[in-house]
């Protein structure tokens, strides 16, 4: 991490480059920065040469082998998907949570069962749809309102932002579900110098995520086929389909992914993770299984609180075959590549790569 | 009993200008009142209305000055006096009728109470609107202090009845705004019925009735040759004189006596400045060679006594004519005691001030040393300042470069650094959303900044309708903020229409701003500002949108609401304030800028000055510490 720089420099550097992801690190936690919807920004400059802002932000500087050391104790040993202890496939047992799930409930089951059981007391969790298309992050403090919270739209919302207000609250013991880059901001949060309420997070289970959609752009472009309003659910169906299907109270909408393509956060190009690799927990979809996760268990927290889940008989686990995992594990190199060839591609320069700070080994892989 | 219903004539007492100008036209017997509030004239309009019941008058905040005026014409078609007061840009709202009316001419007194503002020390402009008289071809009466202030207003009614045309009476700043010993006069008992009877039509002949007009201004001429009101102080056959009108009149008795020049110059003071009275002023200025011309902003006096000289050249001989046009008086700012002696001094080649040259930074000096030096700004607990920020944190976050257009009330202070130099335009009433309106329509010429018109509540009644129809019909891209603080706030929170009551504090029936926008067919939305971040989400959100948009913020003007119920009080807990400790960088005390907060150099954290909080909260909201809370309630 850098020291000394402030929100001016997150501005030049990230905002104004398009490269702000709508974590929500950054709001809420001074008086200076706003964000609505998924638009984040400095509204007036603070004049502080040094702020937490900066330090929490996914897309400043970022050490991976030294974040991996604060999660984990010990350098990845996979250098495609992270550190993990297990790699199963997984589904919710309650089959009416399946079906609201994008996938095999596997998230809310576990979020449920986290809340039902004590082991968190507040959950920052994203209601996919709340009468609009923006989804919207909440604070729920009962297992009973997961299910809400179940499946997803492909638009950031900025849940630290909610994590921000909850620790201002002087909430504790919280469990957070996010997208990679707002787990990566979450780790940072707790590994800063500065005191954050970040540490009450005791639980993170981090979604797989391949890129997110800036609300403006994709808001406009459906707002011609559908009624946003009336939007249930948005799915991208398994290769070679190539579309995406919105589900509405009145029907389904399909078009072709290339239409959605355009409307990728830019930010989303220069992303390295694509498995949440900083999560206790890391969950996501099988490709070709409609009704299963991905379940990749990665801190000892995480796996004692699977083993929990499991005995308790919340979600049922088989094992991931190997060509899977090959699979997996392939997808996540192609967007780490990906990622390091459009950063140079912006910075024209092969010694700076932006915010990544990537250890040798992983500069020989992927660089 | 206020000193305005006192019957006891020859007492004299203690009255604001603007008092003495009602008093004068209670002696006159008026009947009917009509205003739009405006500094300096909001008073005379308030004091009628006090005393409205016990002498019989109607009074009423009108929606604009033209409409004012217009009302109070019918009250003088149908035999009644009328009284119009209103500021300087108000006679440019009501013009267009004036421009009429007096050709078609009036019935009972119709007077126009003009108050001008020099030194523009509440307005948007320091026009004289004397011109007007010249203008309209109307007669206009000064007064010069506050017993002329009444009694020229008493006579106004006079002169208008008697020639059947609406009579200007124009007052300054100083003279509305000061006080100063008035000796009453009889209160008369009115016994008029209001009847209409005859054709009151501009148009159908109007170079007849321009002809008439021109032959009644030579009558009204006579009348002011022998009038009291004109008069002449100092040596006989003096050979330099100061011409005056108005307040140029004490300013000028001030400056001869402190330079000693009693015995040398002599002070001719004319209260009928339009038409003059030619005769009066040739008689008085037979025997000298120097003028020196003392009036307030426009050389108008000015300008027609050289015309007058150039007409009487033969009669009078070569005169040298100092004033504004010489270079020894600005045609701009108020006047005072000072400039007036410096220029005389000038003339005279006399070295001697008429004060110390450093009194103005002595007065400084001592004024510094009790009074904080503090920027114009919002009150504590003003509803603008929540909406100012709302405003822009919404336009940051949009970050197509998009700008406010100002308008004219509390909110203008939104230029400076009390709304955070929002506002880039301000003209006149309704020109925010007017202009907005043109901005809004720019697209097909690259534009794409978007355009937010913010307006007052009382302004939006007052001249904003219009722009804000012509912005739907023509689908501008706007955005009309409406900033609705309950009433007419600047100039003391007279009630219109929004507000439920009348000028005398009767209840009187709504028009409610969402009802009219709602009506033209636009989206409109309501919002409390202090619900500070759904209203930044709300602004954002309409500037996604299309076409014109309306938000109201609405919540009630603090300084009255503060006065109505006790507040809740707030604190700052110091054990929570983590001062320069706090990532804020004193956002309360230093950005957020409310005169209610301030920075405890001792402890280096915030503090609440509990004298100054009007407990509105919003800084408790905005506070990342959570250090800023009521007093009493659970932490």
């Amino acid at each position: 991490m850098e020291a000394g720089k402030g929100s001016s420099d997150l501005e030049q550097e990230v905002l104004s480059q398009g490269l702000c992801t709508s974590c929500g690190a950054c709001v809420d936690i001074c008086p200076y920065i706003k964000v609505v919807k998924d638009k984040v920004a400095v509204i007036e400059p603070c004049g502080l040469t040094e702020g937490k802002c900066y330090d929490f932000c996914p897309r400043t500087p970022t050490d991976i082998a030294a974040l991996d050391k604060s999660v984990f104790g010990k350098p990845r040993a996979d250098s495609s998907l992270g550190s993990y202890i297990s790699i199963e496939m997984a589904q919710a047992k309650d089959s009416e949570l399946r079906c609201r799930a994008q996938y095999g409930g596997v998230v809310s089951a576990l979020m449920k069962y986290a809340m039902d059981t004590g082991e968190i007391s507040n959950a920052v969790l994203t209601k996919p749809f709340d009468g609009a298309l923006m989804p919207s992050s909440l604070v729920v403090e009962e297992g009973s309102e997961v299910r809400e919270c179940a499946g997803s739209n492909y638009i950031a919302s900025a849940t630290l932002a909610k994590l921000n207000e909850a620790t201002k609250q002087n909430r504790k013991s919280i469990g957070l579900v996010g997208i990679p880059c707002q787990v990566l901001a979450l780790r940072k949060m707790q590994a800063a110098k500065h005191e954050t309420g970040a540490r009450g997070v005791k639980l993170v289970i981090g979604l797989f995520c391949t890129w997110a959609l800036s609300y403006k752009g994709f808001y406009e472009f459906l707002k011609g086929k559908v009624d946003p309003s009336q939007i249930r659910r948005i799915d991208i169906p398994p290769p070679p389909a190539n579309i995406m299907v919105v589900e509405t109270a009145t029907g389904d909408v399909r078009f072709s992914l290339d239409e959605v393509r355009k409307f990728i956060k830019p930010t989303c190009n220069v992303c390295y993770d694509m498995t949440s690799e900083f999560a206790d927990i890391s969950v996501g979809m099988v490709e070709g299984i409609q009704d299963w996760n991905t379940l990749i268990v990665r801190t000892p927290a995480g796996k004692k609180f699977i083993d929990k889940a499991k005995k308790a008989g919340v979600i049922n686990t088989v094992p991931l075959e190997q060509t899977r995992l090959e699979h997996l594990k392939e997808a996540s190199s192609i967007k780490k590549k990906r990622a390091v060839d459009a950063i140079r591609k912006r910075t024209n320069d092969k010694g700076n790569l932006l915010y990544l700070r990537l250890s040798a080994q992983d500069k020989k892989k992927f660089l | 009993m206020v000193t305005l219903e006192l019957n006891q004539p020859g007492k004299t007492v203690l009255m604001m200008g603007n008092e003495a100008i009602a008093r004068g036209a209670i002696e006159a017997g008026v009947d009917f009142c009509a205003a739009y509030p405006g500094t300096p004239s909001t008073e005379i309009p308030e004091s009628l209305a006090r005393v409205a019941e016990r002498f019989n008058i109607y009074v009423e905040w009108s929606t604009n000055e033209i409409v004012a005026l217009e009302a109070a014409t019918a009250a003088s078609l149908a035999g009644l006096r009328a009284l119009v007061a209103m500021k300087q840009n108000g006679m440019n709202v009501c013009s267009d009728f004036l421009m009429t009316i007096n050709l078609s001419g009036t019935n009972g007194g119709l007077v126009l109470m003009a108050c001008d503002d020099p030194s523009a020390i509440s307005s948007s402009n320091e026009q004289d609107s004397r011109s007007y008289a010249r203008y309209a071809d109307l007669p206009l009466l000064e007064p010069a202090d506050f017993q002329e202030a009444k009694d020229m207003t008493r006579w106004a009614f006079e002169i208008s009845e008697k020639l059947g045309l609406p009579c200007i009476v124009r007052s300054v700043t100083r003279l509305s705004h000061s006080r100063g010993n008035v000796k009453l006069g009889e209160l008369t008992e009115k016994k008029r019925t209001a009847k209409f009877e005859g054709v009151y039509i501009s148009g159908a002949f109007v170079a007849a009735q321009h002809a008439a007009l021109h032959q009644k201004l030579e009558q009204v001429r006579e009348d002011f040759e022998s009038s009291k009101f004109n008069f002449y102080v100092g040596p006989k056959k003096a050979k330099c004189v100061i011409v005056t009108c108005g307040s140029g009149w004490l300013y000028s008795r001030e400056a001869v006596a402190a330079l000693g020049l009693e015995g040398r110059v002599g002070i001719l003071k004319i209260g009928t400045t339009w038409p003059l009275p030619e005769k009066f002023i040739v008689e008085h200025l037979k025997n000298v060679t120097e003028i020196l011309m003392v009036e307030e902003v426009d050389p108008f006096l000015e300008q027609n006594i050289k015309v007058l000289l150039a007409e009487r050249a033969k009669t009078l001989g070569p005169i040298e004519v100092y004033g504004a046009k010489s270079g020894h008086r600005p045609p701009y700012g108020e006047m005072n005691q000072d400039k007036v002696a410096k220029a005389l001094a000038s003339i005279k080649g006399l070295k001697t001030k008429a004060r110390d040259g450093k009194y103005v930074e002595k007065a400084k000096e001592l004024l510094l040393s009790y009074i904080p030096i503090r920027m114009p700004t919002f009150c504590t607990g003003c509803p603008h300042r929540a909406s100012m920020w709302a405003i822009k944190a919404a336009l940051k976050l949009d970050g197509r470069d998009g700008f406010v257009t100002g308008d004219i009330g509390c909110y203008s202070l939104g230029a400076g650094p009390a709304g955070y130099f929002q506002l880039k335009t301000i003209q006149c009433m309704g020109a925010g959303i007017g202009m907005a309106t043109g901005f809004g329509k720019l697209d097909k010429f690259g534009f794409n900044q978007p355009v937010i018109a913010v307006c007052g509540d009382s302004t939006f009644y007052h001249a904003a309708i219009p722009a804000l129809i012509n912005a739907r019909v023509n689908n501008s891209n706007v955005l009309m903020v409406v900033l609705d603080n309950g009433g007419t706030a600047m100039t003391g929170f007279q009630p219109h229409p929004g507000s439920g009551c009348d000028a005398c504090g009767r209840p009187a029936p709504t028009v409610e701003i969402e009802n009219i926008c709602k009506a033209i067919g636009v989206e409109v939305r309501v919002r409390d500002p202090f619900e500070i971040s759904q209203a930044i989400h709300d602004i954002y959100e309409l500037l996604q949108g299309e076409g014109t948009r309306v938000m109201i913020f609405r919540r009630r003007c603090f300084r009255i609401e503060a006065k109505e119920k006790l507040q809740q009080k707030y604190f700052v807990d110091q054990s929570k304030c983590i001062g320069d400790d706090c990532g804020c960088a004193r956002f309360c005390s230093r950005v957020f800028n409310c005169p209610g907060i301030i920075w405890d150099a001792e402890a280096q954290k915030a503090k609440i000055d509990e004298m100054v909080c009007t407990g509105c909260g919003v800084c408790a909201t905005l506070c990342p510490g959570g250090a800023i809370m009521v007093r009493g309630a659970a932490s």
